[in-house]
């Protein structure tokens, strides 16, 4: 029997057996956790601040790694799912449904269910298409919410009341306790985006990625496995929006605009292939923006264009690097 | 109410034009790097904060800033090219360029502070004309005809000259140009700075229009987006059919259907997606 061997275009095979990066991945989450924790609650409280605003942008980060990780396909207007979950909790909250993990479902429901609305559009494209037309969407949303008066309040934005965590207990309004709800919100949904990519759907995404045709032929429904995708990124980014809606008890249309989209794209580059990359990237984005654009005198915009900068040409610089040192690696021995 | 709509309409017309012109520039360089340039609408404000500097309300003023916006726009195509030159990817490219409008966002709230800025035409052409009983800016009709000559001249330069035949050369078979001996990277790196300097121009004429203020940049880079893939990536006249659209939509639109106009966008995109297949995949310069 022959076996076809075949050069992955751009993903390393996907194996089964274990990575020996595992168990390092594994401690870098629970250190993770125990400083996500510890901090804010003992050491520096303020951290309890910035650290809603990066456990928001890092579920945003999963949403787009989930499908620019695995697809390929990188979208630049995830935003536009935040603020469809923002808006759901915030409704919910203004009909009396202060349940927070109530509001957090109903609005992964409805960053679902826009994802799939908008599918036919966006999924139409592939590379740099696709990130055009995401951004289209993303922006057009951005601007609908700010002026669909009626229903999304215009420019203010609109305000709701606190969550509670139970229908009986409600949740404290202290900013750590707020903060420590977000976080387990974020561990729960990280933990599912990590289920799902341990399944047999993972691959079909990354197979689309890698040879669209091929796995089209196998007989695997190629347009149904990227709106699965797709449709899971849209409910992380809502749910996103409703943990940003419980953390400010409120939301507009500025939250979702371009910089939003823009960075959790950033993480998404950055984190590359990985989750906890891109969720740790998350986290480095918002200090940066949050902390150093404050210490630099409010130049936190030319800090992220560096960022930026800098994500773009880390391959070719790596390359050039080793090229470099297998030159000099020879020449040595020459001599 | 007829008048109203008339006047709107070619309201619509000079929108359009100018969306063309920047939009231009934006397929220009999609089509001949593959590069979608989020950097675009930096250089559209680099114009308008051009002319707002130089203009000063006289025509010689407005000549000066375009000279100047010329230059600053051929050197940020070919800055641009530069930079992404050693970029395979399409994610590093975009995140790349992404990474320049930032740092250009910064650099202009640092240096014209965070409030719009006014952008007079010169006082030649500030007054207004009758039209229809109605009064009209005379500004907006010059740039109607200076915008349609930018784009026949553009159309004729793309299909009649040599610089076009290389161009078209490069773009649909790289490697077999430069196989026959066309210079691509020359080729490439021209028609670059050609692309920048479209934007920069329409930044220059269109300030009276839509002058420079922080976030100006994000709304022009989205409109010549819509109207980049409404129109297909890389087609020139299709690239007009789409700016035309979009600035009737943004005009006549908003007046005819106020609560409507938002979705209106949406729905012309997603009308012209369902007729036309996969977009944006294939480039052609026509």
């Amino acid at each position: 029997m022959t076996t076809t061997v075949t050069a992955p275009t751009s993903a390393p095979p996907v194996t089964r057996r274990r990575s020996p990066r595992r168990g390092a991945v594994v401690a870098v989450a629970i250190v993770a956790i125990l400083v996500a924790v510890l901090v804010p609650t003992y050491i520096y409280p303020y951290a309890a601040f910035t650290g809603r605003a990066a456990l928001v942008l890092a579920t945003v980060a999963m949403s787009v790694q989930l499908m620019s990780g695995t697809a390929g396909l990188s979208s630049l207007g995830q935003a536009a799912f935040l603020g469809v979950g923002g808006y759901t909790a915030v409704w919910l909250s203004r009909a009396g449904l202060d349940n927070g993990p109530l509001q957090l479902a109903a609005a992964a429901a409805a960053g679902a269910g826009a994802a799939c609305l908008c599918a036919p559009l966006v999924l139409r494209a592939r590379g740099v298409a696709f990130l055009m037309v995401t951004f289209a969407v993303g922006e057009l949303a951005h601007t609908a919410a700010s002026t669909w008066v009626p229903v999304t309040g215009g420019d203010n934005g609109l305000y709701g009341s606190y969550p509670t965590l139970w229908p009986t207990v409600p949740l404290p309004t202290s900013d750590l306790a707020s903060y420590l709800y977000l976080l387990c919100c974020f561990l729960v949904l990280a933990g599912l985006v990590a289920l799902v990519l341990r399944t047999r759907f993972a691959l079909a995404l990354r197979a689309a990625a890698d040879h669209e045709p091929r796995l089209a032929a196998l007989g695997h429904r190629v347009t149904g496995t990227l709106l699965a995708g797709y449709a899971m990124a849209g409910a992380l980014a809502g749910a996103g929006g409703a943990m940003l809606f419980s953390s400010r008890i409120s939301i507009a249309p500025s939250d979702m605009d371009f910089d939003t989209s823009a960075l959790a794209l950033l993480a998404a580059a950055i984190g590359g292939r990985s989750l906890v990359g891109a969720v740790i990237a998350a986290v480095g984005i918002v200090l940066v923006r949050d902390q150093l654009g404050v210490d630099t005198g409010g130049h936190a915009q030319a800090l992220l264009g560096a960022a930026f900068l800098a994500v773009a040409y880390r391959r070719p610089v790596v390359a050039w690097v080793r090229a470099r040192r297998s030159a000099w690696a020879v020449a040595r021995g020459r001599r | 109410m007829a008048v109203t709509y008339a006047v709107t309409a070619v309201d619509g017309v000079a929108f359009g034009l100018l969306l063309f012109v920047v939009a231009a520039g934006l397929t220009l360089i999609f089509g001949v790097m593959g590069v979608l340039n989020l950097a675009h609408g930096s250089l559209y404000l680099a114009g308008a904060y051009i002319a707002y500097l130089l203009s000063r309300g006289n025509l010689l003023g407005l000549l000066a800033a375009l000279a100047v916006g010329a230059v600053v726009g051929a050197g940020g195509g070919a800055g641009l090219s530069a930079v992404v030159r050693p970029l395979t990817g399409h994610l590093e490219q975009a995140v790349a360029t992404l990474g320049i409008a930032y740092l250009a966002a910064d650099g202009f709230s640092a240096l014209f502070g965070a409030t719009p800025q006014p952008a007079d035409p010169p006082r030649l052409l500030a007054g207004s004309i009758q039209l229809g009983g109605v009064g009209y800016p005379v500004y907006r009709l010059v740039f109607i005809a200076l915008a349609a000559g930018i784009a026949v001249g553009l159309h004729l330069a793309v299909t009649r000259t040599r610089a076009g035949v290389l161009l078209r050369a490069t773009v649909a078979d790289p490697v077999m140009a430069a196989a026959t001996g066309i210079p691509t990277g020359r080729v490439q790196l021209a028609w670059m700075a050609g692309g920048g300097m479209l934007a920069v121009a329409g930044g220059v004429l269109g300030a009276p229009l839509l002058g420079p203020a922080p976030g100006v940049d994000t709304t022009v880079l989205v409109l010549c987006l819509i109207v980049v893939v409404i129109g297909g990536a890389g087609s020139i006249p299709g690239t007009l059919l789409g700016a035309l659209l979009v600035g009737q939509v943004q005009t006549v639109g908003v007046l005819a259907a106020p609560t409507l106009a938002p979705f209106a966008l949406v729905a012309v995109l997603i009308a012209v997606l369902a007729v036309r297949a996969r977009t944006g995949t294939g480039v052609r310069l026509t």
